[in-house]
């Protein structure tokens, strides 16, 4: 008789997905924290209407916001050797790096970090612009550089107002990371694929990776919650 | 010492100081009154460059500014030798009411944190708050709220202090503890700038009023003489209107 499934196979598979956690978790965290930066950046020069720089970051984020995550990691992929390679040999920059030496978790991060930057500076733009501008005024008022007035008065306040989106589309990255096997990037989901042709056990692998992912967003779920109930503390009222 | 020349603001084409000239002195308490758009908080506001004077001079203390050619330094300067106390008290909600105050001195004044809380906490003291000094400002009510604002104001040791209408947002019972406190403030002889609709405490406690509407000063003298004998027709009428009102 057929079985359904080959549940030991699939018990067995766990720890060999399970140690290729740390490349899907590194890919997705550290995009994240590239991608704040690109964020912050692009949502002050649409803020502050930067010249030329307001446009190049329009046309970015309708780019990335226009064409599919799996072409924009292909871009990166194909791309980002290439121009090294040109500035190379027609500039002389860039001597020390070695195209051919470079790891897929490399592109795997840039592409995220380039995808989730787009989005995530029109939601750091409107909970920067959330902020009463009376905080604002007053920061000015008592001498404090724009730079001082962002970091100590308003990022901190509208990163709070900003953690639900990001948590969002944090997980929707993790999620995303699947993507990354298709450049050679073995993460969670390139391991599972590896497991499953060599026992042909497609069925079970996939079902025991998205028992990973599964497991990993709710504990991110949870975790954001907690981040969020702390941030916001300042704006409980009277008890 | 306040001084500005010749003091213009065009908003678009819409003038809203039309040349102010006006001197305060050391320890002076100035009174501005007028109706709703006769740019009185304008004034206020371009003092401290939140708003750019189109043209003319603000001097304060000595130091000289020209609003044609203003340099980020100068401004600056103005700022830390100003204080400024908001409609909407404008507290910084992510902070304590500690760090409210304290946080100009240790990012501004440079101060190290130690001196800085102490400093934070004497002011807090004179404005009554040092039991609330870790509470956060969503916590307090609005006469609190607009003691902490006064107490930051205070915190960097301007040379004079800006009110714009302290208590127009205030709950009328709360009133009392804010006019209490800045009347504190002004028996310690700093030099005041209040823009207010509260004409009794006007009368009160300045030492000059100021009457202002379409933006020019229309009459200016004692509180005495603005309240009992006003000159100008138009000053009359707003004053009995509002005591009525």
């Amino acid at each position: 008789m057929e079985n359904l499934l080959d549940v030991n196979f699939l018990i067995e598979s766990f720890p060999a997905i399970l140690s290729r956690l740390p490349v899907t978790i590194g890919i997705a965290v550290g995009s994240l924290l590239l991608s704040l930066i690109i964020g912050v950046a692009a949502a002050l020069i649409k803020i502050y209407k930067v010249p030329v720089l307001s446009v190049i970051t329009s046309i970015y984020i309708s780019f990335i916001r226009g064409t599919p995550l799996l072409v924009q990691i292909y871009l990166v992929f194909y791309g980002i050797p290439k121009i090294i390679y040109f500035l190379q040999s027609e500039y002389g920059w860039l001597q020390s790096a070695d195209v051919n030496s470079i790891a897929p978790e490399f592109y795997a991060l840039m592409a995220f970090s380039i995808n989730l930057g787009a989005y995530l500076s029109e939601t750091i733009r409107s909970a920067i612009e959330s902020v009463d501008r009376g905080q604002f005024e007053a920061a000015k008022a008592i001498g404090m550089t724009p730079v001082q007035m962002m970091l100590k008065i308003v990022f901190p306040q509208a990163l709070t107002v900003a953690i639900p989106n990001l948590g969002n589309m944090f997980i929707s990255t993790i999620k995303d990371t699947s993507l990354v096997f298709i450049i050679g990037v073995i993460d969670i989901m390139g391991q599972a694929k590896i497991l499953g042709s060599r026992g042909l056990a497609f069925f079970e692998v996939y079902i025991a990776v998205s028992i990973v992912y599964w497991i990993l967003c709710i504990a991110v779920e949870r975790l954001l919650v907690k981040i969020e109930k702390r941030a916001r503390r300042y704006e409980r009222g009277i008890a | 010492m306040i001084k500005l020349e010749k003091l213009h603001k065009y908003y678009d084409r819409q003038h809203v100081l039309k040349g102010i000239d006006l001197t305060v002195e050391k320890g002076e308490v100035v009174a501005v009154l007028g109706p709703s758009g006769s740019g009185k908080s304008t004034l206020l506001r371009c003092i401290n460059f939140l708003e750019d004077p189109t043209s003319g001079i603000v001097e304060i203390g000595g130091k000289r500014v020209d609003a044609a050619t203003a340099k980020k330094k100068e401004i600056f300067a103005l700022r830390t030798a100003t204080g400024m106390v908001f409609q909407q008290y404008n507290l910084f909600k992510n902070l304590t009411v500690l760090q409210n105050v304290s946080v100009g001195l240790t990012s501004v004044k440079r101060m190290k944190k130690d001196a800085a809380d102490q400093k934070g906490i004497e002011m807090l003291e004179q404005v009554g708050l040092s039991n609330k000094l870790n509470h956060y400002p969503a916590q307090l009510s609005g006469g609190q709220q607009q003691r902490v604002g006064i107490a930051r104001a205070l915190a960097l040791d301007p040379e004079v202090l800006l009110f714009d209408e302290p208590t127009s947002s205030l709950d009328p019972e709360l009133v009392d503890e804010v006019l209490a406190t800045i009347r504190r403030v002004a028996d310690t002889g700093k030099t005041m700038f209040i823009v207010t609709h509260e004409l009794s405490f006007a009368r009160e406690i300045s030492d000059r009023v100021i009457f202002m509407e379409d933006g020019v000063i229309i009459e200016q003298g004692t509180a005495e003489q603005i309240f009992t004998e006003p000159a100008v027709e138009r000053t009359r009428q707003f004053l009995g209107k509002a005591v009525q009102g």
